[in-house]
Formats: structure tokens, C-alpha cells, sequence
């Protein structure tokens, strides 16, 4: 729908007179039902209309002009024309005006491991639940479901998901949450199990719906001032990059700020964030719960997990899933000390889909990375991807980079667009690589 | 019956107790020795009496966030045995029973695995039970 004013001159008459154009698309009834009761309250005005219809380009036009005169400056001359817009194509229909938002914030908060020790191994996961709990509640988020292993708590949100290491946490959360709100709690609780923060990391990709974030995401760069306000003076290694494609349409930009006491990354797993835009929709249909399953979110997220393939992009990974009512899934993948996580809004018109793992680029016996990337994506078909790779203490490794593209060429049809690179202090390179399918 | 049993065998204070506040009148069994789990295994098998495992560490998050559920229940469904292994104590039964996430819930009827749920999932542990507690 497109709301159009125009004010057409006019400060010295004792009235004015605006056109009120209103395109729809499909949504014609409701439309003439809101003309009839502007109708009746210009009626009231004493208004003397009259109705008038001319051809045009649309399909229909219904034009109606009201006049009044009147020595009230306040009251106005109302000229209403009625545009009626009838789609011929899917692509004639606009984006919905809001929805939920998919496009999650990610923070990674890594503290010094002097205080672990083998009689203290755990760390962060000695932090009690009730404490996790009230901080995930000033973010705006609770935990759903949750797994752990020797080597991490893994649990899954009402709005994304928190990994607890005994040196690092994780928190992805989507949807309008207050993601920076943790930083400080979170710092606090780490102090009381002895722990230190050493180094932090906040990115994200572009909102669908920039507008509908509170402050400060609707902005990076406030976004920015309230990490930097939460955390020590004495990180020296700070930076704020916003990687954008030159061409990508709508532009999906990746978003990345660091921080940290050294300059050297201290994390050992290569972080990859991949989203998706425009899911297929048959694929997409498996997200949403079916009528007469048994109620039972833990039993329809098994369902989902299974039917969708996701069970496949790991053998190995142990799946804690939730599917969300009436539709969205997310779920966290364990396997030994890596992690995985995937979120999915299933709802066409701002669909949307997210894979993440930490993983080891050169363990065999966990997956080549390009494999492991194009079984994830290929679970739902986007029109859109866009895949951001921190490489940690890794080396960067360009080989890497060019056999993930080939892969999604050859298996998914989809062409690397852009690619972006960055280097972060303390935290290492970023790859941001966007891709839309080959026109066949 | 089993508390009757330890203290007659003259065994040591802290094999076995019942976790969770009193308050809560929580019905939840612990063993500490693996001696004294399978002793009480092999008794619960000759019954028909459906019996709940919770293996969970106490480093564990997500362990400790059902715990309060995992009372709650054993206090909701006096017919249903439940009991909580922590798997640092007893790793070799952890391992018997193939224990890699946790919490684990193995329930188990006539000395056999029934059914197992990996992870807090509170609601399913419920249908479960409430499933097989004839």
C-alpha cells in the first residue's frame, strides 16, 4: 500500500486543498470501507461533493472531490482521488510494511582463561542458571530448550540462541531484541566466577525492517557507542567496519565491531555466519506446525529437524530443536566442542533463514566446510545468501574461500556476487561473501 | 526401602540421598556409588514399576535448569521411581548407557530402555512419563 500527500499551495487562502492518492494492491474492500468512513466524517463537515471518474493507466480509478469554504482557517478544502490496483505478477506486490525480523544481532563476549584450572575447568558454565536467566530477560528473550556436553551448555531462545563456554559466550538474538543490554550484566556474573574479559565482538547483517528496531539498532554507529560505553577503557584494539557490496540490491551490508585487550585472536574455531533471504516456499511449508501434531513443541522441532534434512548437514551433531507456534524453528547442534545453530522465519514476504557453526577448517572428520555450507543452504533453496567467515586465529586461507564459491556454484547454482574482506585486531580476518542463483 | 536396606548393610552416610530441598517433598533418589545403583537396579528390575534416570553434572546449565521440574515431578507421580546420577561420580554407568548430552532421561521398565530424551525438555519428559507410568 502507498500513501501519497501532496500539499498544493496555498497559505493566503482561507483554504487549502490536498490530494489524498491511496494505491493498493489487492486490498480493495477494505479500502472502499475506509473511503466510506472518511465519507461520513467529511459529511459532518457539511461538505458538498461531488463524484467524478476518469480513465487511467490503472485498472480503475474513482475519483472524489470534496470542497468547502469556510472562513475557518482550520478546516480544509479535501480532494480525494482513489487509485484501485489490481496485481497482474507476484512481484507487483510490495514487501510487507513489517514483519518479524529474522536478521539476528550476534555478540561474543571471550575472557581470559588464567583462572581455569583442572580442579576449576568449568568457568562460565559455573554461572547459575537463575542469573542467565535474568539477563536473557532484560535482552527480551527465555530459554525454550536446552543441551550440554563436556564441552558447552547450549541453549535455545524464544529469540535465537546462547552458547556458554568455560571461556566464551555466545547470544544471537533476532526479532526486536535488546542484545547490548547483556553486556554488562553478563561482564559482572563472569567476575564472580573470577573471569575477565578479554575481548568482544558484535555483528550483524542488514534488518528487513530497519525501521522497527529501537534504539540504538536502528543505527550502527549508536549501536557502537553503547558496546564501547559497556566495555573497559583499557581494550586498545577496537574496530567498527561496515563491509557493503557495490551492487547488491537491496544492499545487505555486514556489520562487525570489535574490542579487545590483545592483538591477537585467542579463539581457535573459524566462525561462519551464513543468511538467507526469499526461501523457497515448499521448502519454507515445513516450518510451519501441521493441524493434529501432537501440540508438543519438542516433538514437532523433531519433526521439522527430520523432514527438512537438516539432521543431514552434521551426522555427527546431537540437534536440540524447537519449532515455535504457528510457525518458525530453531535449533542448536552439539558436537564435541563445536557448535551450530539455525533459525528459521518461515513467513513469505520477508522469509528468512540463518546457519552458524564455529568449526575447524582442516579436521576431516567434521566435514570440509564448502560441503557443510552448501547442505545447509540447500535445505531452503534462498534467492539471497550472503556468508561471513571469521577466521580467529586461523590464517586466512583463499583457497578456502574459492572452493566454498565453486561448491555453491556447481551444487546450488548460486554465484558469488561480491566478496568482501577485513581485518579485525585481536579478532582476524572477515570474509563477506554475498550470492544470488545463476539466471538460467 | 532402599534407605532401609543402606543402613542395615552398615553402608556408609552418603551413598544414597534424596535431592532437592525437603520442603518440596521431592522423591528424588541419588546414588553416589555405582555398587550401590546396580544393587538397586537389579531390584527395581523384578518390579513392573516404571523408573526414571536423570544423568546430569553439576557444571551442567542445562541440568540444572530442569532440576526444579524434574522434583516437581517426582513429587507429582509417586507410582514412577525417579533418580539423578551425576556423571563425574559414576562415569562407568554414564557410559553403560551411552551418555553424551545432557541432561539424559532414560526411562526404564522391567530392567529395559524404554525411551530416552537428550536435553532439558520438560514437556516431553512429562508426555513420556505419563505414557509409560502404567
Amino acid at each position: 500500500m502507498h500513501t501519497y500527500i501532496h500539499n498544493i499551495q496555498n497559505k493566503h487562502k482561507l483554504s487549502s486543498s490536498f490530494s489524498f492518492h491511496y494505491a493498493c494492491n489487492h486490498d480493495f474492500i477494505g479500502l472502499l470501507t475506509r473511503m466510506l468512513l472518511l465519507l461520513y466524517t467529511l459529511q459532518n463537515l457539511s461538505y458538498k461533493y461531488h463524484f467524478s471518474s476518469t480513465s487511467h493507466h490503472y485498472l480503475s480509478l474513482l475519483s472524489l472531490q470534496t470542497h468547502t469554504h469556510t472562513h475557518s482557517s482550520a478546516l480544509f478544502l479535501l480532494q480525494l482521488s482513489l487509485f484501485c490496483y489490481i496485481p497482474t505478477s507476484s512481484s507487483d506486490l510490495p514487501m510487507a510494511v513489517s514483519g518479524f525480523e529474522g536478521f539476528e544481532k550476534r555478540l561474543e563476549l571471550r575472557f581470559f582463561n588464567d583462572s581455569i584450572t583442572n580442579n576449576n575447568p568449568m568457568g562460565l558454565r559455573l554461572i547459575d542458571f537463575e542469573s542467565l536467566d535474568q539477563v536473557l530477560n532484560e535482552v527480551q528473550c527465555t530459554v525454550v530448550s536446552a543441551v550440554a556436553n563436556h564441552s558447552f551448555d547450549a541453549y535455545v531462545l524464544s529469540e535465537s540462541s546462547l552458547f556458554v563456554y568455560p571461556t566464551k559466550i555466545i547470544i544471537k538474538t533476532c526479532g526486536t531484541t535488546q542484545l547490548l543490554k547483556s553486556i554488562r550484566p553478563l561482564i559482572h556474573l563472569a567476575r564472580n566466577v573470577n573471569l575477565t574479559l578479554r575481548a568482544c565482538r558484535y555483528s550483524r547483517g542488514s534488518f528487513i525492517f530497519p525501521n522497527s528496531q529501537p534504539f540504538p539498532y536502528t543505527s550502527f554507529e549508536d549501536e557502537v557507542v553503547i558496546v564501547e560505553e559497556s566495555l573497559p577503557k583499557s581494550f586498545r584494539y577496537r574496530k567498527a567496519s561496515v563491509m557493503t557490496p557495490s551492487n547488491s540490491n537491496p544492499s545487505r551490508a555486514w556489520h562487525v565491531f570489535t574490542a579487545s585487550a590483545d592483538v591477537e585472536p585467542d579463539e581457535t574455531l573459524v566462525v561462519v555466519e551464513v543468511c538467507m533471504t526469499e526461501l523457497d516456499r515448499v521448502n519454507a511449508r515445513s516450518f510451519f506446525r501441521r493441524k493434529g501434531d501432537e501440540g508438543n513443541s519438542d516433538s514437532a522441532g523433531k519433526e521439522m529437524t527430520r523432514l527438512s534434512g537438516i539432521d543431514m548437514i552434521n551426522a555427527n551433531a546431537f540437534i536440540c530443536d524447537f519449532a515455535f507456534d504457528p510457525c518458525g524453528y530453531s535449533m542448536n547442534g552439539v558436537d564435541g566442542d563445536r557448535y551450530s545453530t539455525i533459525h528459521v522465519t518461515p513467513e513469505d514476504g520477508f522469509s528468512y533463514a540463518s546457519f552458524e557453526c564455529g568449526l575447524s577448517l582442516y579436521d576431516g572428520g567434521h566435514g570440509d566446510i564448502a560441503e557443510v555450507l552448501a547442505r545447509a543452504i540447500d535445505v531452503f533453496r534462498p534467492g539471497c545468501v550472503s556468508i561471513a567467515t571469521t577466521y580467529n586465529g586461523e590464517d586466512y586461507d583463499h583457497e578456502v574461500t574459492k572452493r566454498v564459491e565453486r561448491v555453491l556454484a556447481k551444487k546450488l547454482g548460486l554465484k558469488c556476487r561480491s566478496r568482501l574482506m577485513d581485518e579485525f585486531p585481536g579478532s582476524g580476518t572477515v570474509v563477506y561473501q554475498s550470492f544470488t542463483p545463476r539466471r538460467k | 526401602m532402599g534407605g532401609v536396606l543402606s543402613s542395615v548393610l552398615g553402608g556408609g552416610g552418603g551413598d544414597e540421598a534424596v535431592a532437592g530441598n525437603e520442603s518440596e517433598q521431592s522423591r528424588v533418589m541419588k546414588f553416589s556409588s555405582s555398587a550401590r545403583w546396580q544393587l538397586h537396579f537389579n531390584e527395581i528390575k523384578e518390579s513392573s514399576k516404571l523408573l526414571v534416570v536423570d544423568f546430569s553434572a553439576s557444571w551442567c546449565g542445562p541440568c540444572r535448569m530442569i532440576e526444579p521440574a524434574f522434583i516437581a515431578m517426582s513429587a507429582k507421580f509417586t507410582d514412577v521411581e525417579f533418580v539423578k546420577l551425576d556423571v563425574d561420580e559414576l562415569p562407568d554407568v554414564a557410559k553403560e548407557f551411552n551418555v553424551t548430552g545432557m541432561p539424559t532421561f532414560v526411562l526404564v521398565k522391567n530392567g529395559k530402555e524404554i525411551e530416552r530424551i537428550v536435553g532439558a525438555r520438560k514437556d516431553e519428559l512429562e508426555k513420556k512419563v505419563l505414557k509409560h507410568r502404567a
